[in-house]
């Protein structure tokens, strides 16, 4: 009965939102323009930063190839604009007036002392929801500090608990310290354009990556604040071997047993191979047995049997019985995943220079009304220059030739 | 900071099925904006985390950080007359939560179709692993499962050991934070138009949005993508990574990537004579030698403590920061003690419990939250009395009935 209703408008359709982020920030950015906000990317003259950072589509290397380019600028629009030059931030106030949402990541302070910040920009338009996205927010101590996405793991305790006891602590995969920035001050931003809705009034959003990820962790902050001790690295043998990981036949395993049948199960689907060694004892009827002085026993046995078996065996008999369990996948399979391509999650849209076909990941969620739509892919360098500049904010082409040439815009 | 009368979400109700970690932090992020969030809990059903069945330290923590400032009704949902004060509370809420399998709440005549006939501009949000459509809509997973479905597991970690995962259910984190996102939405959307809706959250798929570039790269380029430790898989940046300092498994994370903060760094740590050497000239050489730059970093970082060098590094302008612990960051850290993430509250027998607050400020309605996780049951009266004006007798009549056993 899932079909959304994709004639209307988006939820944050009419919503125009000046988006001057760097890093921590496009993806909130995209996040708004995804779900039918009017995203304009202010980039410098001479293209945003991101557009250089490689690696690039079929390694062609120009301002419209870079993958993360391509990827955190869907749905938006683009103008160039020296926000660094007198007449530039005469602008930016302009476009300001106009605005809904603006979305900045520059040093705290720094807007303001141009005469952009949100006290300058809201006496103009007092409704406008101003977000900056800092490494450690707009106040404290560290408020100047310098960040990137492993500073911002470490300091908001994610790092120390990722990896193994035996070697240094890692990181996740990919940008998800700046990600996770992006979504919760998306979050941020929302519960104020509601207010907004209600009220006609604007506010200042600051969101600090520290904190975003702080507040990230599961069990970090719990563990200190109720035991006294610090989570510490395990691996992907979670929760000990409670919730865990195993290598097997063709890679790895996850295998959680939550409930005493799926510890149940698994143990008789060992015995049935004359694998449980003494498992079928009945010390061993607890569950959480797997967390005691019994685990590193428990744990050559049960990895001895996965290791017998594939990640498809071991996935469909758990999940036959209602047991979370799953392969784990590696990249090179994850276009094959046929859930996502069932439920349309893979968006096919546009193509490399060459004609390969090109893939995006799609919606976070899905709505029964109009939600999240993949409508245009990353602009062009100053692309809507002048159906902003012109069309919009009413400048004339003369005007906007002037500009170009004082290499403002 | 303001005055705590403005909070964004107050006049709204969020009827709250939702268990484990996922959901439960999805509607405490609308419960400290001001909506009412009953968490409706089981006597039948004694949820891991969400129920009354964290009676462990570590249980009651998340109890408290993801249930604080909410409500809690037992409801037995097997019987008649439970199924009966859910549709009741309905017809009075905005939103209806879950998490369950896709099973459960069609069973109990809960489908978004029957509770949108009680009242027409419901917002249901419904989370899931894979999704409520689709050929794995009925599989079941937990928070490790999706990150090992999703390609995570595989990703995190060093390319010459075992994959490590992500520490903890950040997919969890993730559904929660996607599905707060979505119920803004809709409640934006409802505003507007009048409407309400369904939203399916797939926590596979908000997992997924979030390898990003990755899925494009997959598509144009080549699959044979490997993790990459603690170097951004995008190359660019040396040294970046974490290096041991004095003390017992501590660590600090530097990552420099243009030249002038190379000799910033180096002129910190008093310009040793590798510095000037032709290998790390630029941040192509230093990028090819970034191993034995890695070395020489750390045989720095190994004589001093990482609080230390973390100052003094970053007041050369380097971004560096200490791998914090829990303690850490609960009794260390002076910026985090200033913005107050961490905050006291009163549990039902008036014991101060920490919760994080919202890693967002708000200037005009920062919201509040007043008291920790309710205890199991403690507002059947406000519920039944209060919002459903349930009196004595039909009370008396609904216990026999089972309603709340």
């Amino acid at each position: 009965m899932f079909e959304p209703n994709n004639a209307g408008s988006q939820p944050l359709t009419g919503i125009r939102v000046l988006d001057l982020s760097g890093d921590l920030g496009v993806y909130c950015g995209k996040l708004l323009a995804d779900v039918g906000a009017d995203v304009i990317k202010v980039e410098r003259p001479g293209g945003d930063a991101m557009r250089r950072t490689g690696p690039f589509l079929e390694g062609l290397q120009s301002p419209e190839n870079g993958i993360h380019w391509r990827h955190y600028n869907t749905n938006k629009r683009s103008i160039t604009l020296d926000i660094g030059s007198d007449s530039g931030i005469v602008l930016l106030q302009g476009l300001a007036a106009t605005a809904d949402v603006l979305l900045e990541t520059f040093q705290p302070g720094y807007l303001s002392s141009v005469g952009l910040g949100y006290e300058h920009l809201s006496e103009a338009n007092s409704g406008l929801v101003y977000a900056s996205l800092t490494p450690f927010g707009q106040t404290g101590p560290y408020r100047d500090y310098k960040g990137s996405e492993l500073v911002g793991f470490a300091m908001g305790g994610y790092m120390y608990v990722t990896g193994w006891p035996d070697t240094p602590p890692n990181k996740l995969w990919g940008l998800q310290a700046y990600q996770t920035t992006s979504n919760r001050a998306f979050i941020g931003i929302l519960i104020a354009l509601y207010h907004r809705l209600a009220t006609g009034e604007g506010q200042h959003v600051d969101v600090s990556m520290q904190e975003a990820v702080a507040t990230t962790t599961e069990h970090v902050n719990t563990a200190y604040n109720y035991t006294g001790e610090n989570a510490v690295r395990c691996g992907f043998r979670h929760g000990g071997q409670f919730v865990a990981t195993w290598q097997c036949k063709d890679g790895y395993v996850s295998i959680t047993t939550n409930t005493a049948k799926a510890w149940d199960d698994l143990r008789t689907w060992m015995d049935q191979d004359g694998m449980a060694g003494d498992l079928m004892d009945e010390q061993y009827n607890d569950r959480f047995i797997l967390r005691g002085e019994h685990g590193a026993h428990i744990e050559e046995l049960v990895e001895a049997w996965t290791l017998t078996h594939t990640r498809q065996e071991i996935t469909d008999w758990g999940q036959a019985n209602h047991h979370p369990w799953g392969p784990v996948t590696t990249a090179a399979e994850l276009l094959e995943n046929e859930q996502l391509w069932e439920r349309g999650f893979y968006q096919e849209v546009g193509a490399t220079t060459g004609g390969k076909k090109l893939v995006y990941p799609g919606a976070p969620y899905k709505f029964s009304e109009s939600g999240w739509q993949l409508k245009s892919e990353a602009p062009s360098v100053g692309e809507h220059n002048s159906q902003v500049y012109c069309e919009e904010l009413g400048l004339t082409a003369h005007d906007l030739q002037g500009l170009i040439k004082a290499r403002v815009v | 900071m303001t005055d705590s009368g403005a909070l964004a979400l107050k006049g709204i109700r969020v009827l709250d099925f939702t268990w484990i970690h996922a959901g439960p932090s999805a509607t405490r992020i609308l419960s400290d904006q001001g909506a009412q969030v009953i968490k409706v809990e089981s006597n039948q059903a004694l949820s891991v985390v969400g129920g009354p069945a964290s009676n462990t330290a570590r249980g009651l923590g998340q109890r408290h950080n993801w249930n604080a400032g909410k409500r809690s009704i037992s409801l037995n949902m097997k019987t008649d007359a439970g199924k009966e004060v859910a549709r009741r509370l309905v017809a009075v809420s905005d939103v209806v939560a879950e998490n369950f399998s896709g099973r459960v709440m069609p069973g109990w005549g809960m489908d978004f179709e029957s509770i949108s006939k009680i009242r027409p501009d419901i917002i249901m949000l419904s989370m899931s692993g894979f999704g409520r459509t689709g050929p794995w809509k009925d599989r079941v997973s937990y928070g490790q499962t999706l990150q090992a479905m999703s390609g995570f597991t595989d990703l995190t970690g060093f390319p010459d050991t075992k994959p490590s995962g992500p520490a903890s259910a950040y997919s969890d984190a993730v559904g929660g934070m996607t599905g707060a996102q979505a119920v803004m939405l809709a409640l934006i959307q409802r505003a507007r138009t009048g409407r309400g809706q369904w939203i399916d959250v797939s926590q596979m798929e908000a997992m997924s949005t979030l390898l990003g570039p990755l899925v494009l790269e997959l598509s144009a380029n080549k699959s044979d993508i490997q993790r990459t430790g603690n170097r951004l898989a995008h190359g660019g940046g040396a040294p970046h990574g974490v290096y041991r300092c004095q003390g017992d498994d501590r660590w600090l994370a530097i990552t420099v990537f243009t030249d002038e903060e190379f000799l910033a760094l180096t002129k910190a740590i008093g310009s040793p004579a590798w510095a000037s050497e032709d290998r790390f000239a630029t941040a192509e050489s230093r990028q090819n030698n970034a191993e034995e730059l890695d070395k020489l970093v750390e045989s720095w970082t190994l004589e001093q403590n990482a609080e230390e060098a973390m100052r003094l590094l970053q007041s050369a302008g380097i971004a560096a920061g200490v791998l914090q612990t829990g303690k850490d960051m609960a009794e260390n850290d002076p910026q985090l003690r200033e913005r107050g993430i961490f905050q006291q509250v009163p549990d039902a027998a008036g014991a101060m419990r920490t919760i994080e607050r919202a890693p967002y400020r708000l200037s005009k309605t920062p919201g509040e939250v007043t008291s920790g996780a309710p205890e199991f049951g403690a507002d059947q009266d406000f519920v039944l009395g209060e919002i459903l004006g349930v009196d004595d007798g039909e009370l008396a009549e609904m216990a026999i009935a089972g309603a709340f056993d």
